[in-house]
């Protein structure tokens, strides 16, 4: 493990309140994964800046690999950090929100329920900003999956609400510096592998290869999902 | 008779008995004449897997997942699975076969259980032993997930002949297969008169099946120009709770098309004169989809594990153990728990939060009611053909732990039909087909 990203995650793993460390540090330490340390830029290719993204809104990025999407969100206040809950694993610290206001998250766009994810046709798992209120989890800033109504808590570290979810969505683990947000890692369990199995046929399609699709990336552009997809399927 | 004992002969003669039927007493003598191990004798891990359904094809998978050191085998009769879910979605021609039919080999191979393509002809629990046409094997733990039956004798009272003609005429197609193809045919070719969809009491499959079947029939007989009507004969008294959702397209999208009848509770049918007498008078018809009253199928009426005052298997409402034999688990709609529909998507949830589970558990000797997860159940059906539309229902439950039941913790509908539930609908299937195939 990178020397700088350990005592990133020990640092916010430090700052999180007492109350938070019922599992041992080694189980907390153990669930972070790094990656390639990645800029989150904008279409034109410039640093995105917190400011600029808008707490009514969904964003979409690709991370840790070229394929697997990431959903980012500014919830529109502090989130801060909380100890997740899972079913069967060990519970873990997540760091909460970066950025001047740390209101800023960001979590795997694949489904860990059935692997749902945003394609460019459509997406079903989104991301419902305040004052849209979900119809099926009856709640707003949540993220819901409308293939099987699984509900994850943003402000949770991705903590399963309701559904049929066994575990959280895989957190990543932002960074804020120098006015730049960067992608560090993942944090909780991962589903990556069951993904690039899963969809093998479409991943060549689009990405030429299998092997393309699972390049790693050290720059991440942000778009606007409802940009990206033709439809977002709410429910 | 070679090395097998009186014992075996009585045995052989009473299972003959019960069969009735010439063919499966053949298959059942022929298989004790042949007493072949399949395989070695287990090491107190083996779990046999009877029925490879939705509930016996995900329990397949996640015993392995959570107990890889498990050795589990799925017996499975057929040679190809065809999904039940979505059936009606095919029967309205809006996907091909192609969509409802998957393999068992990938996920055996995947996931590291064996699958044996056989025939269970019984099940001594004594010995815990599974008999197939094709030799035993002997079980630690056994799920039996055999899906439904027809109860044909509630319409012809034992009359087999009537209920074979009836079968083969007008079938019901609520048990994959051939059944579903001559529906289709039916739907299809139909081109005046009146068609009638009989739909069964409950409890049967998928409550909101037969409603979504009438639909996806209106659709077809619009686009075809059809000169009649579909008659629905419900015994109930309405369609909860997806009932303003059905009424609504059957009103909008195809009115004239679709006649429905409340509380026509079927008195007799005839399927040679085409006539049915209900509750709420009398119809005939020139063609028909017949699906009389459903059941736990036949495998686990033969081996006792059915309450014959329900028709279905008595279990503990958290584990979906069998209250007659606990080393058994009911998978699927064989089982009876309150509040838990017979469909595809809560067979799924119950086997891998419930089922899977608690067998887990028991193995690894913790206390399996301990491990159960509450479930979840979501059912999606299409209304409509042109566009694509859906509604859909969303149950969440929570498991009372004091009563040690599931309990209902909210319930969720979107009545309003919409192309975006449509679209989830093939998202719904499409991630589950994965889940158990790929």
């Amino acid at each position: 493990m990178d020397r700088r990203l350990f005592l990133k995650v020990c640092t916010a793993v430090a700052l999180a309140p007492p109350f938070l460390f019922k599992g041992s540090v080694r189980a907390e330490e153990s669930q972070f994964k790094p990656y390639k340390k990645a800029l989150l830029v904008k279409e034109d290719g410039t640093p995105l800046r917190p400011e600029e993204v808008d707490p009514k809104k969904q964003y979409l990025f690709f991370y840790p690999y070229r394929s697997t999407p990431c959903l980012l969100a500014d919830l529109g206040k502090e989130v801060k950090p909380v100890q997740v809950k899972t079913q069967n694993g060990d519970p873990y610290t997540w760091p909460g929100g970066v950025g001047p206001k740390k209101s800023i998250v960001a979590f795997s766009a694949i489904c860990t329920h059935q692997l749902s994810y945003p394609t460019p046709d459509q997406s079903f798992i989104n991301y419902y900003p305040s004052g849209m209120v979900a119809k099926m989890s009856k709640r707003d800033r949540v993220i819901q999956c409308c293939a099987h109504m699984s509900a994850f808590d943003p402000e949770r570290g991705g903590e399963v609400i309701s559904g049929p979810a066994p575990f959280p969505l895989t957190a990543i683990v932002l960074a804020y510096e120098e006015g730049k947000l960067y992608a560090l890692g993942t944090l909780g369990k991962e589903v990556f592998e069951d993904f690039f199995d899963a969809f093998k046929p479409d991943l060549r399609k689009m990405y030429g290869s299998s092997r393309r699709a699972k390049e790693l990336v050290d720059v991440c552009e942000v778009v606007d999902l409802e940009s990206y997809t033709k439809e977002v399927i709410r429910c | 008779m070679g090395n097998i004992s009186r014992r075996d002969v009585f045995k052989i003669a009473g299972v003959g008995a019960i069969l009735g039927s010439t063919h499966l007493y053949t298959a059942s003598v022929w298989a004790a004449k042949r007493p072949d191990r399949m395989l070695p004798p287990p090491k107190g891990n083996r779990v046999v897997i009877v029925g490879g359904g939705w509930a016996g094809v995900t329990a397949a998978k996640y015993i392995k997942k959570e107990m890889p050191s498990a050795e589990v085998v799925l017996i499975e009769k057929r040679k190809i699975f065809m999904s039940c879910p979505i059936s009606n979605v095919w029967l309205g021609g809006l996907v091909e076969m192609d969509f409802l039919m998957h393999d068992f080999h990938t996920p055996a191979s995947k996931y590291g259980y064996t699958f044996i393509n056989a025939t269970v002809l019984d099940i001594d629990r004594g010995k815990r032993r599974v008999y197939t046409d094709q030799g035993y094997i002997d079980y630690d733990y056994a799920i039996i997930a055999p899906g439904i039956g027809y109860n044909y004798d509630a319409w012809f009272d034992g009359d087999k002949d009537m209920a074979r003609y009836c079968a083969t005429h007008f079938p019901s197609a609520f048990i994959p297969g051939s059944e579903h193809v001559t529906l289709k045919r039916k739907v299809h070719n139909f081109e005046e008169g009146t068609f009638v969809l009989v739909v069964p009491p409950p409890p049967h499959r998928c409550p909101p099946a037969p409603y979504e079947r009438a639909a996806m029939i209106a659709y077809v007989f619009k686009k075809n120009g059809v000169k009649g009507k579909l008659i629905i004969l419900d015994p109930k008294e309405d369609i909860k709770p997806k009932g303003p959702g059905f009424r609504n397209a059957y009103i909008e999208l195809y009115g004239g098309l679709v006649e429905y009848v409340p509380n026509a509770k079927i008195k007799e049918v005839d399927p040679v004169k085409k006539v049915i007498k209900t509750t709420a008078g009398e119809f005939r018809f020139d063609d028909a989809n017949l699906n009389p009253p459903h059941r736990a199928g036949d495998l686990v009426w033969k081996v006792g594990l059915v309450n014959p005052k329900t028709g279905w298997c008595d279990v503990d409402p958290l584990t979906l153990q069998s209250k007659i034999d606990p080393r058994i688990f009911i998978a699927g709609d064989a089982a009876s728990v309150k509040g838990f529909p017979k469909s595809g998507d809560m067979a799924h949830n119950h086997t891998q939060t419930m089922v899977v589970k608690a067998l887990v558990a028991l193995m690894k000797g913790k206390d399996p009611k301990e491990a159960v997860r509450s479930p979840t159940n979501t059912c999606y059906s299409m209304v409509n053909g042109d566009p694509k539309e859906a509604i859909v229902i969303n149950v969440i439950y929570a498991i009372d732990r004091k009563k040690g039941v599931p309990v209902k913790k909210k319930v969720n509908v979107e009545n309003k039909r919409s192309s975006r539930l449509a679209r989830a609908t093939f998202e719904w299937a499409r991630a589950l087909y994965r889940d158990m195939f790929s």
